[in-house]
């Protein structure tokens, strides 16, 4: 490891979380710092540019951007933690199943993993929406049904590995139980590479969650959440593109500020060693 | 061997490397001289410098944040050392070429043999395809291919780790370099296979009056090839000079550590009650006994081929009595691994019995496996993959005094403090985890888990290969002191028949999955009755220089196994 790694490692780190901090608290501050009411309608201030009264512009029903964008925080940031979560710990859980214990169980899981994958990830999402009903509810449950699969496989593979290794074979010729080797030496050793990857997911989630918003399955409008936004500017985006711009914008930021932590993370805990 | 002027000349080479605010010395102030046609050993331990040194040569610092600070590299009377990326590439190979210690990670695994070869035969000689290709032939039939047409079109996968080195050394060959740099080219063979490696280095310094600089930790390998020797520690060369004064006079302290510390030298009495009790009066019960063993793996088969297995161990018969030390010795294949994990109910047998003090796994496999995991333990190879990375050693050693119930939960600590005095390490280590530690460390560290378990047996697999000598001998001093100690029966495993020697009473032979030959330490050692065994014992390289290294290829045993 050279010297220059070690001295960028922090600086991205920090660059990372001091995003990810600034949004969280704008999204617990939004009631305090918002100039406007998100969903308040002013008929008189319709498709106005940026100014000084509204730094971000108003959108076509005359409700200020900036306002909308900070509330749409709570929302994205809500959208990106359940919709990691759920399926990270699922699919650790399974994975460490799978690869620890192997035979028919594997077999059934990892045949199952394939049959959802066969399935363009967006539209096995939306068949699940359309079968719950539209609503972030419907969509947090679809991303756990759909997004287990890549950390199962992830946490299998490091487990099928780290099963051969000598300290489980040290475990195993000391009478160790099994649940033990495998919660206590084998999954510890064997997260790191999903903790990575669930940072890049945010990013995804997080997209994924604009584009279900934005085909109007996600968050239901008049709510302010960054894809319904953008969505709900495309109509207007030769006249006023500020409806569009900050919104999107947002979504960049917080999505950099993940894969920079995760970037960071990965360094931290040698997984791109 | 005297030339107007030394071939390469290395004069003060300093390299430092930018680590945080303040630069560190890695390489400090190192002068060498290489002749033309002479073979310089580069001697010391993991750390030292050696491989470094070796590689600022040609301008292969590892890193960026490496720079070299000073000093000068005469190549023939020409300063390299400030030379660009593009007349540096045109010295590395051609004039310069290097082999390293794993032929198999240095290889091009998707590329034919004989394709790697003429590549680099190709680019600095600039022959074309049919002219290379039969210079590769050449050189290939020179390092000791037995069919070089066919072998050409071979993969790296298809050959044995010796005809991969060999294929190494055609390739730096390849490009007909004035200088050979060798890089531990031996360390990952077997004995066997590293004598014959070792005659080829000779035999192509004679046939092309190449200089090598040969760098390892094997001072044995050095006595045997080298004609001067250097030993560097630390990033400073410490001491240099003719390698028969350097072995029989050093001056410096290190250098005398390091030779004393070379397994070949005199053996010490392995502890223990006397050898000649088993055989005149057989102990009532022996702790560990193996019967006609057999341990079988499926390997390969698809649709349409049938399962083929693998016969690992063979029917081995095998008696361990209670406090005996022995040690299990052959070639990497010879099964001694899959016995050692067999006899701790590792891994399954396919047919014939082990016992562990009357409790046969075979037909008790529960009641055997309880006993086994309460007065047995193991001890690895790899002392860092041996340990759990993200539990400090004292968790480590906790969890097996909590598992077992060994000390009521109050004495835990105390008594992994103790464990940690019975393997000589400081009682600060139980705050630490593997990766901060050596690897001399790591595997104390694995010992004392394997003591946690108060075991009557310790089966250690290859627990000093990974370590460097001084290290080793440190190690084998801590078994022996154990050994003599604690009631403890202790099996060996090792390919370092020198060490095995030293430490065990008895030794077994191993040779293709079978036992080729058994019996106390000094008579195997000293009148083998096989042929393997004598020609296994031939090929350690001996630190005298007067004992020659015997390269003959090893035959296979006339007689298959011996009873017990």
């Amino acid at each position: 490891m050279s010297a220059a790694a070690l001295k960028s490692r922090p600086a991205t780190l920090v660059t990372g979380l001091a995003i990810l901090g600034a949004f969280v608290l704008v999204a617990l501050l939004a009631p305090l710092i918002a100039p406007y009411d998100p969903i308040y309608q002013d008929a008189a201030a319709r498709l106005q540019p940026p100014s000084f009264a509204h730094p971000f512009g108003t959108d076509n029903f005359g409700r200020d951007i900036l306002s909308r964008v900070l509330y749409g925080a709570r929302i994205d940031l809500q959208i990106a933690l359940i919709g990691v979560a759920f399926p990270l710990v699922i699919g650790t859980v399974i994975g460490a199943f799978a690869g620890f214990f192997g035979g028919l169980i594997d077999t059934a899981l990892m045949r199952l993993i394939d049959i959802i994958l066969a399935f363009p990830f967006l539209v096995l999402m939306l068949s699940i929406i359309a079968i719950l009903g539209p609503g972030l509810t419907s969509f947090y449950i679809a991303m756990a049904l759909v997004g287990w699969v890549s950390y199962a496989r992830l946490i299998r593979a490091q487990i099928l590995v780290l099963k051969n290794s000598d300290y489980a074979m040290a475990a195993v010729s000391l009478g160790f139980s099994r649940l033990r080797i495998l919660f206590r030496h084998l999954l510890p050793n064997a997260v790191a590479g999903s903790l990575v990857f669930s940072m890049s997911d945010a990013v995804l989630v997080l997209l994924s969650g604009a584009a279900i918003s934005y085909l109007g399955l996600g968050v239901q409008p008049p709510m302010a959440e960054w894809g319904v936004m953008v969505a709900e500017g495309q109509s207007f985006v030769t006249q006023a593109w500020w409806i569009t711009l900050f919104p999107g914008l947002s979504i960049v930021v917080l999505a950099f500020g993940f894969s920079m932590i995760g970037d960071a993370l990965g360094e931290l805990m040698g997984v791109n060693e | 061997m005297t030339a107007a002027h030394p071939l390469l000349s290395v004069r003060d080479l300093t390299v430092t490397v930018e680590d945080g605010d303040t630069p560190r010395t890695l390489l400090d102030t190192v002068s060498l001289d290489l002749n033309r046609g002479e073979i310089l050993g580069l001697v010391g331990e993991s750390g030292s410098g050696k491989s470094l040194f070796c590689r600022s040569l040609v301008g292969l610092l590892p890193s960026r944040s490496l720079k070299r600070t000073g000093g000068a590299v005469l190549l023939d009377g020409q300063d390299i050392a400030g030379a660009s990326a593009v007349e540096l590439q045109a010295i590395r190979g051609a004039r310069i070429g290097m082999i390293f210690q794993n032929p198999t990670s240095h290889l091009d695994p998707v590329m034919r043999i004989g394709d790697q070869i003429t590549e680099g035969i190709r680019f600095h000689q600039g022959l074309g395809g049919v002219e290379a290709r039969t210079a590769a032939l050449e050189i290939m039939a020179q390092v000791g291919f037995t069919d070089p047409p066919r072998q050409f079109s071979n993969y790296a996968h298809e050959f044995s780790g010796g005809m991969r080195q060999r294929a190494m050394i055609a390739i730096a060959l390849a490009c007909n370099p004035e200088i050979l740099i060798a890089d531990e080219p031996t360390t990952a063979l077997d004995v066997t296979i590293q004598a014959q490696i070792l005659t080829l280095l000779l035999e192509i310094r004679k046939a092309r009056g190449l200089s090598i600089i040969l760098i390892t930790h094997d001072l044995g390998v050095v006595a045997q090839t080298c004609d001067r020797i250097a030993v560097m520690r630390h990033g400073r060369l410490i001491e240099v000079g003719e390698k028969r004064r350097i072995l029989s006079a050093p001056a410096e302290a290190y250098t005398q550590a390091l030779i004393a510390s070379h397994p070949s030298m005199p053996a010490e009495v392995a502890p223990g009650r006397s050898p000649q009790s088993e055989i005149v009066s057989p102990r009532p019960r022996a702790l560990v006994e193996i019967d006609d063993l057999h341990v079988r793996f499926p390997v390969g088969g698809g649709l349409l081929s049938r399962r083929k297995t693998f016969s690992a161990v063979g029917g081995v018969s095998l008696q361990i009595l209670p406090g005996e030390t022995v040690g299990i010795v052959g070639e990497s294949g010879s099964g001694k691994s899959t016995l050692a994990r067999a006899m701790l109910g590792l891994t399954p047998l396919s047919e014939g019995h082990v016992t562990f003090d009357g409790h046969s796994l075979s037909l008790k496999r529960a009641e055997t496996l309880k006993a086994l995991h309460s007065q047995a333990a193991m001890v690895f190879q790899d002392p860092y993959n041996s340990l759990n990375p993200r539990l400090t050693i004292g968790e480590t050693l906790a969890e097996v005094l909590r598992v077992h119930r060994k000390v009521p939960d109050a004495a835990i600590n105390a008594r992994v403090g103790e464990l940690l005095d019975l393997v000589e390490l400081d009682r600060s280590f139980a705050a630490r985890k593997p990766r901060s530690l050596s690897g001399g460390q790591c595997q104390r560290a694995g010992i004392a888990r394997a003591l946690a378990v108060e075991p009557r047996l310790i089966v250690a697999d290859e627990c000093i290969a990974a370590l460097d000598v001084t290290i080793q001998a440190q190690i084998v001093a801590l078994f022996r002191k154990l050994v003599a100690t604690m009631e403890l029966t202790l099996v060996f495993i090792a390919h370092d028949l020198a060490v095995v020697r030293s430490l065990c009473q008895r030794v077994v032979v191993m040779h293709h999955g079978r036992i080729v030959e058994e019996g106390p330490s000094d008579r195997v050692f000293s009148a083998p009755s096989q042929a393997y065994t004598a020609n296994l014992i031939a090929a350690i390289p001996d630190i005298d220089p007067d004992r020659p290294l015997s390269g003959a290829p090893l035959s296979s045993p006339l007689t298959k196994g011996q009873p017990a």
